[in-house]
């Protein structure tokens, strides 16, 4: 029986220095795979700072809005948040080639789940950016315009401008990664009409006036010159 | 096409202007004479005119430059006799050449025999043939004319002891045609060169014929019934022979002339000229048209005569102030160059010898409707001497060749009635007949196709006109009728090529066809009529129907 | 050079092309651009014919309106006055055709355009010397036409600006701004940087017609600014012609922002190409003037100055976040504290207003937000000093009011090394 244990013992100790053996160089590939990998990914987050430094990213970012987002979740400047996103995808990715080579069943379908998914988050990504940028200059633009217009409550025109827009585009971006997808579109469209509706029926009623104003100002030339007019000064 | 047998003869004439005295001496006395214009009579014929109009050559004390007549039935002895006359006369008109003579009606000289006895004594026969007067203060409206050297129309005869009357120089005493004896003998006057074979007269300063008390003096009934008279007579006596009005006056005041085709045949434009001038220097035809829209018309018998220089300064009566001055600016920027309200310089100086100008000058004046009259010299380009003084410039000799005195005459140079023209430009040795036949190109020669062209058609001197306007303003165009026959005009007054588009929709269908090298261009459609031309370019169009 | 590129681009049409092409070469243009005026337009196309046959009887001249697609038969009106041959009815005895010609540059009005048409034809039509127009002009007399045309067509200026008789509250924005800061940076004391009436060369037209403006159209809409300060740079001779009394009647109301774009905003652009120019120039300098450099009238006028103090401070209270990237932090705290002060204490000084004007100028060539913004940004600014501008002047006599305005262009003088120091200093 002792003899048994030992031929048992000894086959599968076998076994395992045979499957080690067998996984010891895929390992040693996984890492030669990974340090290739953060080489690579750190080449790669060098290059693109030098080129958002040139490109000034860091403005075109605080001119977004996004900046003082990025800043409110004490997180880093949009171009090294950018860089060190470059950078972990890169890597990630490196090591996740290397992981194939283990050969473990079922991990290489995820990683090409993972794979697919990367351009539709830098999609969603992109979507937000630009919807930042774009809010920011609406809501500056309708809050300047309201400002020189005399408008009543400018900072509240030019903030809800910039919260429809921003909500339109989390939807977008939501929808682009395939987040909650049904629930974010019902979610905003009843946001979004709601808002429309209430905005509506307060223009309609309590702004009827001024919409005519608006009206005849834009539409009906040559009405009388002293309406709406304060005074007879001329700027030049 | 032959000119038409019942058209007068005065409309399809293209007339030469010259004064005996500048053509050609035959005796070597420095001064052209008869005999001498009677030997370039084939000159004439050869440039192709057809009729000729003389300045005065009756005798003269010449103190106006023979228009202070002494004489009315001779020949002032420098041009030569009576005989010479009927010779020359008989050899132009187997040339067919007619002959145009002046006839001074309003004042003889005070050297005349007439006057001489008129002053003689108020009980004199001939006393009143002048109009006198005790006192220098009737018809005191009449303007002066020749403000410079006349202080009055009224002068002190120391003779008679009283005043004549006289609108001119105060030794040209007026006649008094209050006196059916002057009429009568103006008309023996007439009659005797008629009886010689003149074919016309150009009659000198006839606004001033008669006078009345409260007038101007000028144009009065009194005076067109005189003119009318003479022309019943010539009609009567004479039919087929021609009364030219020498009137310096807007058209509208010249056509009472005209009458009802029963007093002048034709009359100077004088207006038209200065404006042509003013048109090229402008480039711009609108000093043209105008004149000519304010243009009245005339009886069917009737026509105007049109010319570009003559024998007296370039007027500047008829135009405004602002016209004078420019005229004056551009045309004559040395004072020398101006006399009493005109420029004394030819044709080529003033279109500073640029050839196309004067090719386009002389179009003008053989398209436009009238009866043209070419200045002596003109035809070969001409230069003037201003220094000479008065008007004399433009009366220097004919330039023949570049050999003695110009081929004028065998007299000692300093003989000569006036010095020739010498400059390296203008001067014989470089402008005269001689060279300018030898050279198929010179003007001499361009000027006789330009008559020979004219000449193929009765549309210039007898037919319509129709001024159109194109956009362009430096392009005056115009289309010249006469029954079938349509001639199209355009004629570029600019010294830069031009585009113009021509409105010609009322003659769509017809092809243009160029008259000089009778070359075909497009036929006429519905869209505007594009032609390009040169600096100074014209065009004669004949537009045909096939 | 020019030729080729008219020929790329070809805006000209066919029709305006044979127009030209009939009026040939001048010696004088004269452009009127105009959109639906009828009302007015056809005594001042009587004026400004006679005002050339008057003072330039003998010159070859036209008159070409370009029209921004009016309704009301303008096109017409102006087209029926030329004076040639071929209207036998015309009363007035010239020495020449004098053309009247017309195109449609577009279907709606744009200033640039207009001005581009002009210049096209006169380059195209050789003139020597061409003056602009404007449709509103209602006070011009036949002296305007010598006063602008002289210079440029018998002195050889090449550019002519109009002064004129003006209430002395009107126009602040040139006097405030457009003036003081065109003389600081250039060193030429030109008044009216921006006119509507002026005159030029054709050489300086030829040279601004060749010149980069047309593709932007923000920089077609301040032309004629831009056209002041290409002659400034290219160093043309500029003078000043006084014609008379600015039109008053029909006071259309400019609004407040579009004047800006089109002149602070053309002038603020015009700083980075021509940034060796006025850095390195000093001081200034007069200009040749014909006449007073400007006449002030003191009859009242109607003012809403509550107005104009309201909307600077709510300019200063809701536009906060925007003046941040704009304005430094010293000068955006003044300006909170002056909008804190009661009305009779309240005082936008000189000083504080060419920081504020500097400090934009800076901003808008750094690009901090849109440059648009950044025009727009500064309109309740200008509001509350021109508050201070009409209450300091409330009862000043004109001599006072020029002193007045003297006084800030020396303070915009004075200051300039800030604007030196900010262009190129903070990032």
């Amino acid at each position: 029986m002792w003899e048994m244990i030992v031929s048992e013992l000894t086959q599968a100790m076998q076994e395992l220095a045979r499957g080690f053996a067998h996984l010891l160089p895929r390992i040693i590939v996984v890492v030669i795979m990974a340090f290739v990998g953060w080489v690579v990914a750190y080449l790669l987050k060098v290059f693109l700072r030098s080129i958002l430094r040139l490109i000034k990213f860091d403005t075109l970012s605080e001119n977004a809005g996004a900046s003082q987002l990025l800043t409110k979740a004490a997180l880093p400047s949009a171009t090294d948040l950018l860089c060190r996103f470059v950078f972990w995808v890169a890597w990630l990715g490196f090591i996740l080639l290397g992981v194939r080579v283990l050969g473990i069943a079922g991990l290489e379908e995820q990683i090409a789940k993972f794979f697919l998914f990367l351009p539709r988050l830098f999609v969603a990504l992109l979507i937000l950016f630009l919807g930042l940028l774009g809010a920011t200059f609406l809501s500056r633009a309708v809050l300047l315009a309201a400002v020189n217009a005399n408008f009543p409550s400018p900072r509240l025109l030019s903030v809800s401008i910039r919260s429809i827009v921003i909500i339109f585009v989390l939807s977008m971006a939501f929808e682009e990664v395939g987040v909650a997808e049904e629930t974010m579109l019902v979610a905003f469209g009843i946001a979004f009409g709601a808002t429309m509706l209430g905005l509506a029926i307060a223009f309609g009623t309590g702004g009827k006036d001024l919409a005519r104003q608006f009206l005849e100002k834009r539409l009906v030339r040559g009405t009388s010159k002293d309406e709406g007019k304060e005074d007879d000064l001329s700027p030049l | 096409m032959p000119i038409a047998k019942d058209v007068p003869w005065y409309k399809d004439a293209i007339i030469y202007q010259a004064h005996v005295r500048t053509f050609y001496d035959s005796n070597g006395d420095g001064i052209g004479d008869f005999q001498g214009l009677d030997q370039k009579l084939d000159y004439l014929a050869e440039l192709g005119i057809n009729a000729i109009w003389l300045m005065p050559f009756f005798p003269s004390p010449l103190r106006d430059d023979g228009y202070d007549i002494a004489d009315y039935n001779s020949v002032h002895s420098s041009y030569g006799t009576l005989e010479d006359f009927k010779k020359f006369l008989a050899s132009a008109h187997d040339r067919h050449i007619k002959v145009i003579i002046e006839m001074v009606l309003n004042h003889t000289s005070d050297q005349h025999p007439w006057f001489q006895q008129s002053r003689s004594s108020r009980e004199n026969s001939h006393r009143d043939w002048y109009v006198w007067s005790d006192t220098d203060t009737r018809y005191h409206e009449a303007r002066i004319i020749f403000l410079d050297t006349e202080m009055s129309n009224w002068a002190w005869d120391p003779v008679s002891k009283s005043y004549y009357w006289h609108r001119f120089f105060s030794h040209q005493p007026d006649l008094n045609y209050d006196n059916p004896a002057v009429r009568d003998e103006m008309w023996n006057v007439m009659t005797f060169w008629l009886k010689l074979g003149v074919d016309g007269f150009r009659l000198d300063a006839v606004p001033y014929l008669v006078e009345r008390e409260g007038t101007n003096c000028e144009n009065l009934p009194e005076t067109h019934a005189v003119l009318k008279e003479l022309r019943r007579k010539l009609d009567e006596q004479f039919p087929g022979k021609m009364l030219l009005a020498e009137a310096n006056q807007w058209p509208a005041d010249l056509r009472p002339y005209f009458a009802d085709g029963d007093e002048f045949h034709m009359a100077f434009h004088f207006p038209l000229m200065p404006r042509m001038f003013m048109g090229v220097k402008l480039e711009d035809r609108k000093p043209i048209t105008e004149i000519l829209q304010q243009t009245p018309e005339i009886p069917p018998s009737c026509q105007w005569c049109l010319f570009l220089r003559n024998h007296d300064e370039l007027t500047l009566e008829m135009v405004t102030d602002l016209e004078r001055d420019y005229m004056n600016d551009t045309y004559a920027q040395e004072k020398t160059m101006r006399l009493n309200r005109g420029i004394r310089r030819r044709l080529a100086p003033l279109l500073d010898n640029d050839r196309r100008r004067v090719e386009l000058m002389n179009g003008m004046l053989m398209s436009l409707p009238g009866t043209p009259i070419i200045y002596y010299g003109d035809e070969i380009g001409m230069g003037d001497n201003i220094n000479l003084g008065d008007r004399n410039g433009v009366r220097t000799p004919m330039q023949w060749s570049g050999g003695w005195n110009a081929g004028f005459s065998a007299a000692d140079p300093e003989k000569l009635y006036a010095p020739l023209i010498q400059d390296p430009v203008y001067g014989y040795p470089a402008v005269n007949v001689f060279s300018q036949r030898r050279t198929e190109h010179s003007l001499l020669n361009w000027m006789g196709r330009l008559m020979a062209v004219r000449k193929t058609t009765a549309v210039f001197g007898s037919g319509s006109i129709e001024f159109l306007y194109p956009a362009n303003h430096r392009i005056l165009a115009y289309v010249r009728q006469l029954g079938n026959e349509t001639i199209l005009v355009v004629n570029n007054l600019s010294n830069a090529a031009q585009a113009v588009e021509l409105d010609l929709r009322r003659h769509k269908g017809n092809i243009l066809i160029e008259m000089f090298g009778k070359n075909v261009f497009p036929r006429v459609g519905e869209l505007p009529y594009l032609l390009t031309l040169g600096p100074y370019q014209f065009y004669w169009f004949r537009l045909r129907r096939i | 050079m020019t030729e080729a590129s008219l020929a790329e681009e070809s805006f000209l049409t066919d029709d305006l092309l044979r127009q030209l092409i009939n009026v040939g070469e001048v010696d004088i243009l004269v452009g009127v651009p105009t959109h639906n005026d009828a009302k007015t337009i056809g005594p001042i196309v009587e004026t400004i014919q006679a005002g050339i046959l008057g003072f330039f009887p003998r010159a070859r001249a036209a008159i070409i309106n370009v029209d921004g697609g009016s309704r009301d038969g303008t096109r017409e009106l102006i087209v029926g006055a030329g004076i040639d041959d071929a209207k036998s009815t015309s009363k007035v005895r010239t020495l020449r055709t004098l053309h009247s010609i017309s195109t449609q540059y577009a279907t709606t009005p744009a200033r640039g355009t207009a001005l581009r048409t002009i210049l096209a034809a006169a380059e195209l039509l050789r003139a020597k010397a061409c003056a602009v127009v404007s449709p509103e002009s209602t006070q011009i007399t036949t002296e305007w036409l010598t006063s602008l045309l002289r210079p440029a067509y018998i002195e050889d200026f090449d550019l002519v600006l109009p002064t004129y008789r003006r209430h002395r509250f009107d126009g602040i924005l040139l006097s405030n701004l457009l003036y003081p800061m065109t003389r600081a940076l250039y060193g030429l004391r030109i008044r009216e940087p921006y006119a509507l009436d002026f005159a030029f060369s054709g050489r300086l037209g030829s040279q601004f017609l060749a010149e980069n403006v047309w593709h932007d159209e923000a920089a077609q809409a301040g032309s004629e600014t831009q056209f002041t300060l290409t002659a400034i740079a290219g160093g043309y001779r500029i003078c000043q012609s006084f014609l008379g009394s600015k039109d008053q009647i029909e006071r259309r109301s400019v609004d407040l922002v579009p004047a800006m774009r089109q002149t602070v905003g053309a002038l603020f652009a015009s700083l980075e190409p021509k940034v060796s120019l006025w850095s390195t120039t000093n001081g200034s300098l007069p200009i040749s003037t014909t006449g007073p450099e400007q006449e002030f009238t003191l009859e009242p006028l109607r003012v809403n100055r509550k107005r104009l103090r309201d909307m600077f401070l709510t300019g200063v209270t809701e536009l906060e976040s925007v003046f941040q990237s704009i304005l430094s932090p010293s000068t955006l705290a003044e300006l909170q504290r002056i909008a804190r002060l009661e009305e009779t204490g309240f005082c936008y000084s000189a000083e504080l207003w060419v920081k504020t004007v500097y400090e934009f100028a800076a901003a808008y060539h750094k690009s901090v937000i849109s440059r648009d913004h950044i025009i727009q940004a500064m309109a309740p600014l200008f509001r509350g000093r021109a508050f201070t501008f009409l209450t300091e002047n409330r009862t000043a006599s004109a001599a006072n009011v020029e002193d007045d305005i003297e006084a800030l262009c020396l303070e915009f003088e004075r200051m300039k090394p800030y604007l030196r120091e900010i262009w190129n200093g903070r990032e």
